[in-house]
């Protein structure tokens, strides 16, 4: 390579910002150069030496907090280390759009990595992919309150109890720190470590069934995922004793502060914020109506009828109806059949004063939306929580 | 021929348990790019493309939905359908971008009692890279046996 083509890149290299601003170091370093040569002469003794190649850059979170990153790092790297746990599915590889912080001013212009993952919207409003900013000079963002409050716990877990042939629920009492402030509905982030089947540590999502105001622990109801790495490792490998790491308080998925009655509708794994947001909602002695519409193929499918019933028994509005879509010739059953959303079109003709909260399968969302709609339930009104 | 660094991180990815457990190529000491080779001459031996077969794969995907995990007929009296959703997402190991949804489409020929199963990752692998995964792997489908189940005797 020619000498004067290898200076072209160093100088762009360096000098230059992905938005094509120059840098502050560029501008002003003629000056400083001149600066320095002033102080030359009126010294007597050199300074002390200090390296100065790693130049760090200000990063302004939601215009309050500060944090210096030695330049090149990536944001969400830079966060993370600062135990600002943005979640991330891909680990920073830029592929799965989850690392979504709204950049105010530096960041440099989006990248074509991130446009597939961004929509129009996000783009205008600046939201990048926080894994694909490289922090070369300082940034100004913004990231949701909840993200910023979301710590690392460690964990032992205590009790894993069987509750379907393919759903357990596990356990997780809290060791350091020893409680853990969460709003029932929102999930938790746990660590699988590598093992047998999975030759790196992962981060699973899994929202929580525990009660709120009992936060010296955390359960988990989690579904057999074919392959999955996470779920493979909690049914296969972990047992009673053993130390887990768990993040979060994650996610927005909350019941309102309202008094309007409520239609929940879930499956599987599904059952898990219900359960939770339950548990405080008996602490509370609601009398709010809530219609709970739990759906499995067959019985087998079906979990904590038991508790279901004493929460019948303690919250005067609540009602459980579990839903089988096909029960076996075997099994004796004499409640409700069919699909989860055909028993609730049976159950209500207008559901314009309801609320909607849905936790499940994309499927399975999609379906109760439409149904929820179709009886006069406003958009707005709908929560959801979406698997995946 | 040498393998550049791109084909040899891809490798890495498909052999290795960091996106699914126990990986996408199963046994198979094949090189990848031979796999989706000896594949595609399977496929046309059989008259098919992998874009077809992705196509029938994602109709029946889509027929499937409804059923919540039920049991729908695609092809009455011949054909089964269910899909099953779990929790989570899958990330494509060539670093297209997006998320996969955990969601299980079983294909059940009614007359055989044979059945295949994929994910909606598998679609897109077969779309876009002519990819079934490796032999021993969890969701290895064998391109005949698609042509098989989802194709023969339906027309």
């Amino acid at each position: 390579m020619p000498a004067s083509v290898l200076y072209f890149f160093i100088i762009h290299g360096v000098l230059t910002f992905p938005d094509g601003s120059l840098t502050g170091h560029c501008t002003g370093s003629t000056a400083m150069a001149e600066a320095q040569k002033k102080q030359a002469v009126l010294r007597a003794e050199p300074a002390a030496e200090k390296t100065v190649n790693s130049r760090f850059c200000k990063v302004t979170i939601n215009g309050r907090r500060e944090l210096d990153v030695p330049a090149g790092k990536s944001l969400l790297t830079a966060l993370r280390d600062e135990k600002i746990l943005v979640p991330t599915v891909c680990r920073g590889r830029g592929i799965c759009g989850v690392c979504k912080v709204k950049v105010l001013h530096g960041g440099g212009a989006i990248l074509p990595t991130e446009t597939p993952l961004l929509t129009k919207e996000e783009q205008r409003c600046n939201i990048r992919l926080s894994c694909q900013i490289t922090v070369q000079n300082d940034i100004a963002v913004e990231i949701p309150e909840p993200v910023l409050s979301v710590r690392e716990y460690d964990t032992v877990c205590t009790e894993i109890e069987e509750l379907t042939y393919d759903m357990k629920r596990f356990r997780f009492e809290l060791k350091n720190p020893p409680s853990m402030k969460f709003v029932a509905g929102q999930f938790v982030q746990l660590l699988c470590p590598r093992y047998k089947e999975s030759s790196e540590a992962v981060y699973r999502a899994y929202s929580i069934a525990s009660n709120p105001n009992d936060n010296g622990y955390i359960d988990l109801i989690i579904r057999k995922a074919p392959r999955g790495i996470c779920t493979t490792w909690c049914f296969d490998y972990l047992k009673t004793g053993r130390s887990v790491r768990l993040s979060g308080p994650y996610g927005d998925f909350h019941l309102s502060d309202t008094d309007a009655p409520i239609i929940c509708i879930a499956g599987g794994s599904g059952m898990a914020p219900f359960v939770s947001m339950l548990n405080a909602m008996r602490d509370i002695r609601s009398k709010r109506q809530v219609s709970y519409f739990f759906g499995g193929n067959t019985v087998r499918d079906l979990c904590l009828q038991e508790q279901m019933k004493i929460f019948e028994s303690v919250l005067p509005g609540f009602m459980f109806i579990p839903v089988v879509a096909r029960p076996a010739e075997n099994e004796r059953w004499s409640g409700q059949t069919g699909l989860v959303t055909e028993a609730v079109q049976r159950q209500f003709k207008d559901l314009s004063r309801h609320e909607g909260y849905l936790c499940g399968g994309p499927g399975m969302i999609d379906a109760s939306i439409k149904v929820l709609k179709g009886l006069g339930m406003p958009d707005e009104k709908i929560y959801y929580d979406r698997f995946a | 021929m040498k393998e550049s660094p791109q084909e040899k991180m891809l490798e890495e990815a498909l052999r290795s348990s960091k996106l699914v457990a126990g990986g996408f190529m199963g046994t198979d000491s094949r090189h990848p790019a031979r796999v989706i080779d000896e594949d595609w001459e399977q496929l046309q031996k059989c008259g098919f493309t992998p874009a077809q077969t992705a196509r029938r794969m994602q109709e029946l995907t889509d027929l499937a939905a409804p059923g919540l995990g039920n049991w729908l007929e695609a092809v009455p009296g011949r054909l089964q359908v269910k899909s099953e959703d779990f929790k989570g997402a899958l990330v494509c190991p060539w670093s297209h971008p997006g998320l996969f949804a955990k969601r299980i489409t079983t294909a059940r020929r009614m007359d055989t009692g044979d059945q295949i199963v994929w994910t909606d990752l598998n679609l897109h692998m077969i779309a876009e890279h002519g990819f079934f995964e490796g032999r021993g792997a969890f969701f290895r489908i064998e391109p005949a046996d698609i042509v098989r189940i989802l194709f023969e005797g339906l027309t």
